[in-house]
């Protein structure tokens, strides 16, 4: 009752003194008595380290690209071409950039559901859990950016319609206001049809911007779980520990270890082009017809087939809700138990592994062929 | 002779071995239950039975593993080894787990023969298997070096055998003209088998797979004499952690050296030869100069108050020509029905995917992003389609060689002039600057 009945600034400082517990920014604090439960969800509290893990090998591999990569739209595709097939090692570096990526992504996801499930959000960690949705959704950012860039006939094309989709909310707006998502969609392109504008500013977003934002945003994720621990994750009052140095940190490594072999391996073998129905190496031609069967990369299929076969705007008003609860969560479900937390993640997680596993499927059962 | 001999090793003896492995372990199982696995030596030596057991075990359980593979799904597995670098690549990790394999194999093979503790309890069959394997895996590698890239020719050979047999149809045309090594190597397999009930191998059926969560248990020697003298040692978390980031180091280390040729030549830059400097370069200038015509056209519409589509006898009522219309945006042109040019927009009412230039039968265009049908006489979308409007015909002007404009279409879709057919085959279609076109 107290808190009601302070004034609102006090409230506000309390509130930030609570999140930033300073006193606990030392050493002793953070690595001789920082402890990690250890139950039957353990294996979750290895998640955000992995994705960590991943954007380090992209910051690496994205580094050692950018020394040959040309963002123009007449040489973009052949410098791509030219790290592929002339540079030393330089296949295996792209290789690995796109690999890592999808892992990142993979294991971004599976951070966002696990952290849902265990209720990780929960009071005074709400700052991690909001910094670290706006890290998924930077991650996604980037995939939609890093997607183009090869300046391929798919890419381009799948760029075009997925901004193409942001114009349509237009038809539901009244008024002058229809016209507003066509002029942030052409904003967005820097130019009436996606063309070296649009390169340009993708190539900016993503090799700058991004990365900006994401120095931000982690620093503020990372900060907080030093500063708060590793959440409880589990109902029991009493849950055992195991010291986070140096046990769980040599587990984590090993784990990066083991990943990195796997990423490296995989690379090596199999190119990520032959994971696509159509060889990517067709540069972008602006006078053919759009290539059959275009789509994007698997981790937007949870929202692109929902988009083909669904009324546009259940769609919109849908991802609106869904993303307005994640940022929210943790004072929308302040209350609820682990139990009814995991029920809903795992419903999520079956709907985004059926939409990406299944999703072409349903999606040709749905629409059939031609009419 | 020869032959019939061949039929045995190659027909006969799998059945034997098989049958025999089966019977064996029903009748071992069922007689001496205590001994279905591997006497352990741990106790006796525990040294160089680490250096030897982990290699071997590691080794041959990665080269079995690939021959299995190979051996089930062949058809897959062939699709895979047909990418070169795949091939190369399971090549030698199956040569290095094979001599990592020979290595380890070998530090047992001494160890049981030179350590007094662990001879007290070797069997002669110890020793028969240990020798059979050696020579097996030593088969194996030969194999490997003098027919390489088994992984790709065992699929059309050997997997096919082996399937024959377990079909109980069996075809040793299959393999009969293999080499004798691999021959060799086959049959001794089958004598390995058959060997597996009566000998130390039980083990592969009682692999004791709880190990891997149970809690670790240390056996040691409960003696109270070995302890005289020592104190108990605590190994303090510190050294493990040392111990761990030494051998990470040293790994990445060796990771480094390893890779060093080909990374440190990353930065060196691509050296292309002189062909393929070539090729790249007239690959640059094709995109420069499809840079270049998009300028142009560009500059073209902006200057010129009509532009040349085509000749009309150029066109066709199937298949539509793509061009460029004055808002730089894709568009067709076909063969009307009514023998007059059919000018219609190509990009999509839905999204902005550019359509196919091919009509179906029905007389209809299909844009391939989200499956819209246009009726190309209207350009009206077919029911249920994501696309609502219909694509709009652009206007277009027929020219004769002098210039002068013999007939036009104009927005509304109504024609203007008279048409001589003969004539306007060789007439130019133009398209018009929009204030010419709504006159």
């Amino acid at each position: 009752m107290s808190t009601i009945l302070e004034p609102r600034s006090r409230r506000l400082a309390r509130f930030v003194r609570e999140r930033f517990p300073l006193e606990n920014l030392d050493p002793k604090h953070m690595i001789e008595k920082k402890e990690v439960p250890r139950h039957r969800m353990s294996w979750a509290y290895y998640m955000g380290g992995l994705a960590l893990f991943f954007l380090l090998v992209q910051i690496v591999t994205g580094l050692l690209l950018l020394f040959y990569y040309q963002p123009t739209v007449s040489d973009a595709h052949a410098s791509v071409e030219t790290i592929s097939e002339y540079v030393s090692g330089g296949a295996w570096i792209r290789n690995l950039h796109a690999w890592s990526s999808s892992a990142m992504i993979a294991t971004v996801i599976v951070h966002l559901f696990t952290t849902f499930a265990m209720k990780a959000f929960a009071a005074p960690r709400e700052l991690t859990w909001v910094s670290g949705v706006s890290l998924a959704l930077i991650v996604f950012g980037f995939g939609f950016t890093g997607y183009l860039l090869p300046w391929n006939q798919i890419a381009v094309n799948a760029t075009k319609v997925g901004l193409q989709s942001v114009e349509a909310v237009g038809q539901y707006l009244p008024g002058e206001m229809a016209h507003w998502p066509t002029f942030v969609r052409e904003t967005i392109q820097g130019e009436p049809s996606v063309g070296q504008a649009t390169l340009s500013r993708f190539f900016a977003i993503h090799v700058i911007v991004l990365p900006l934002l994401t120095i931000a945003a982690l620093g503020v994720h990372l900060m907080q779980v030093q500063l708060h621990g590793m959440s409880r994750g589990v109902d029991a009052l009493k849950v055992k520990t195991e010291k986070f140095f140096p046990f769980f940190v040599i587990k984590d490594l090993s784990v990066w270890g083991v990943a990195f072999f796997v990423v490296a391996v995989v690379a090596m073998c199999l190119p990520f082009d032959s994971f696509l129905p159509f060889p990517l190496l067709e540069p972008y031609n602006p006078l053919g017809s759009t290539p059959d069967g275009i789509k994007p990369e698997w981790y937007f299929f949870f929202v692109y087939y929902p988009l083909e076969l669904l009324p546009y705007w259940a769609v919109i008003a849908a991802s609106t809700l869904v993303l307005g609860a994640l940022f929210l969560a943790p004072w929308i479900f302040a209350r609820t138990t682990r139990r009814t937390l995991s029920a809903l993640a795992i419903a999520a997680a079956l709907y985004f592994v059926v939409m990406t596993v299944f999703g072409h499927a349903i999606y040709d059962a749905l629409k059939g062929g031609p009419p | 002779m020869e032959s019939q001999l061949l039929v045995f090793l190659l027909v006969g003896l799998p059945y034997m071995a098989v049958l025999g492995c089966i019977a064996g372990s029903i009748w071992r199982y069922r007689t001496s239950r205590f001994s279905y696995s591997a006497l352990s030596s741990q106790f006796l030596e525990d040294k160089a039975l680490i250096l030897g057991s982990m290699p071997w075990h590691l080794g041959i359980f990665t080269v079995l593993a690939g021959h299995a593979v190979a051996f089930l799904i062949p058809r897959v597995w062939a699709g895979f080894v047909s990418n070169q670098t795949f091939l190369w690549t399971v090549e030698a990790i199956g040569l290095g787990a094979s001599l990592l394999a020979l290595v380890g194999l070998g530090t047992l093979l001494v160890r049981r023969l030179t350590n007094g503790r662990v001879q007290a309890v070797t069997t002669s069959i110890d020793i028969v298997v240990l020798g059979l394997l050696l020579a097996q895996v030593v088969l194996g590698i030969l194999v490997a070096v003098q027919h390489s890239f088994g992984s790709v020719w065992a699929t059309g050979t050997v997997a096919p055998y082996l399937w024959s047999l377990a079909t109980l149809q069996p075809n040793p045309a299959l393999v009969r003209d293999l080499p004798p090594l691999v021959q060799g190597h086959m049959a001794l397999a089958w004598i390995l088998i058959l060997l597996v009930p009566f000998s130390r191998l039980v083990h592969i059926f009682s692999i004791p797979i709880g190990y891997l969560w149970r809690a670790p248990q240390i056996v040691v020697w409960a003696n109270p004499r070995r302890f005289q003298g020592v104190e108990a040692v605590l190994i303090p978390a510190r050294r493990y952690f040392l111990r761990g980031a030494a051998a990470v180091s040293v790994g990445g280390a060796l990771l480094a050296a390893g890779t060093a040729g080909t990374f440190g030549r990353f930065f060196f830059g691509p050296r292309p030869s002189e062909k393929e400097q070539t090729k790249l370069d007239e690959q640059k200038l094709a995109r420069l100069r499809q840079t270049q015509r998009q300028k142009e056209l560009s500059v073209e519409r902006s200057q010129k108050r009509y532009i040349r589509i085509a000749k009309v006898k150029e066109l066709d009522a199937k298949k539509g020509r793509y061009f460029i219309d004055y808002e730089m945006r894709a568009a067709l042109a076909f063969m009307g029905e009514d023998g007059l040019p059919l000018l219609i927009s190509a990009k999509c009412t839905h999204l902005g995917c550019t359509v196919g230039s091919e009509l179906d039968a029905a007389g209809r265009i299909l844009c391939p992003c989200h499956v819209s049908y246009f009726d190309v006489k209207t350009g009206v979308p077919n029911q249920g389609a994501p696309a609502k409007d219909p694509l709009p015909h652009i206007a277009w002007v027929m020219m004769d060689e002098k210039g002068d404009v013999v007939a036009s279409r104009g927005g509304d879709g109504r024609a203007h002039g008279t048409i001589d057919p003969a004539k306007a085959a060789l007439c130019d279609v133009y398209i018009a600057k929009k204030e010419e076109s709504s006159s």
